[in-house]
């Protein structure tokens, strides 16, 4: 055993001497009345009918945001592929300068 | 309840999951000894140990349907209560370095004297000795603390930490090994800083 050690074991020897701190271990007038009530009051019972409905409304509208982007694909696609040349067309500058040449 | 008749915990347990609110304040003036007990050793600064017990024992409600029995219901609440204490002293702000001049007059003696093993502690000074042991211990990392507190000061068994704390056995003795190595540092670089 080192001397630091040895000097650590003194010391909690003589710490352990020191009278035990007595305190009363009851539970507070009212505490347990008052953990009882907010763990109960943070545990509902069960989802209520209108969160399971709206959980179900939900999953179901994505399955149908989904389902209309895959039968629309197509058209999407070729709406964001075409957009550049429609909009090269629409140029009001070159229609002018079209128009001077 | 009589306090002559011995406490029916599964009983309560049951009614508890059931939601009776009965039972379950039964349940916390039953367990509050146990509880009062972890938190006031494991007390982080400035916090109200009334308010930590609180917590204690919400998150053993919140928990209570995953206690399936495979150990007593104590040591299940015992664990819930050392690491929601290690969580509260792991948030708190770190106390910063300590030094010799932050030490009582008797404290500084007390540590004079066990350092240089000339005198041992006068039996008067036990109180500063405890006093020092708890600054010393502010040092170390919650868990480390706690272990160190459990084997050295309050002389538990491995086999009982474990119980209280979960953790395995090589785990606390590996923890303990580490906590002293860190004490014996302090010591050294207190005493150090004093010389100079």
């Amino acid at each position: 055993m080192s001397a630091d050690d040895k000097s650590w074991q003194k010391l909690v020897a003589a710490a352990r001497k020191a009278p035990p701190i007595v305190a009363d271990e009851s539970a507070p007038y009212g505490f347990s009345t008052r953990v009882a009530a907010l763990a109960f009051a943070q545990q509902p019972q069960g989802q209520s009918a209108f969160a399971r409905l709206s959980l179900k409304a939900a999953a179901f509208a994505c399955v149908l945001a989904l389902g209309a982007v895959a039968a629309n694909y197509t058209a999407i696609k070729g709406a964001f592929s075409e957009e550049p040349a429609t909009a090269g067309g629409d140029d009001p500058i070159a229609e002018v300068v079209d128009l001077g040449s | 309840m009589p306090d002559d008749e011995p406490f029916d915990l599964a009983g309560c347990l049951e009614r508890v999951r059931k939601r009776d609110q009965l039972a379950a304040r039964e349940l916390v003036e039953h367990l509050h000894p146990l509880v009062i007990r972890i938190v006031r050793s494991h007390l982080p600064r400035r916090v109200l140990e009334e308010d930590l017990a609180q917590d204690v024992f919400l998150k053993m409600f919140t928990r209570i349907d995953q206690y399936k029995g495979e150990v007593p219901f104590t040591h299940w609440v015992s664990r819930i209560a050392v690491t929601t204490c290690i969580d509260q002293l792991r948030a708190q702000k770190r106390r910063p370095e300590m030094r010799m001049a932050d030490l009582s007059e008797t404290e500084a003696e007390v540590l004079g004297n066990v350092i240089t093993n000339e005198n041992d502690v006068a039996p008067d000074d036990a109180l500063e000795a405890r006093e020092l042991v708890h600054k010393l211990l502010d040092q170390l990392k919650p868990e480390d603390r706690m272990v160190i507190q459990y084997l050295d000061l309050e002389q538990k068994s491995l086999a009982e930490i474990s119980q209280m704390t979960g953790w395995n056995q090589t785990l606390i003795k590996v923890r303990a090994f580490r906590a002293r190595r860190k004490l014996q540092r302090f010591y050294r670089e207190l005493t150090d800083k004093e010389s100079k």
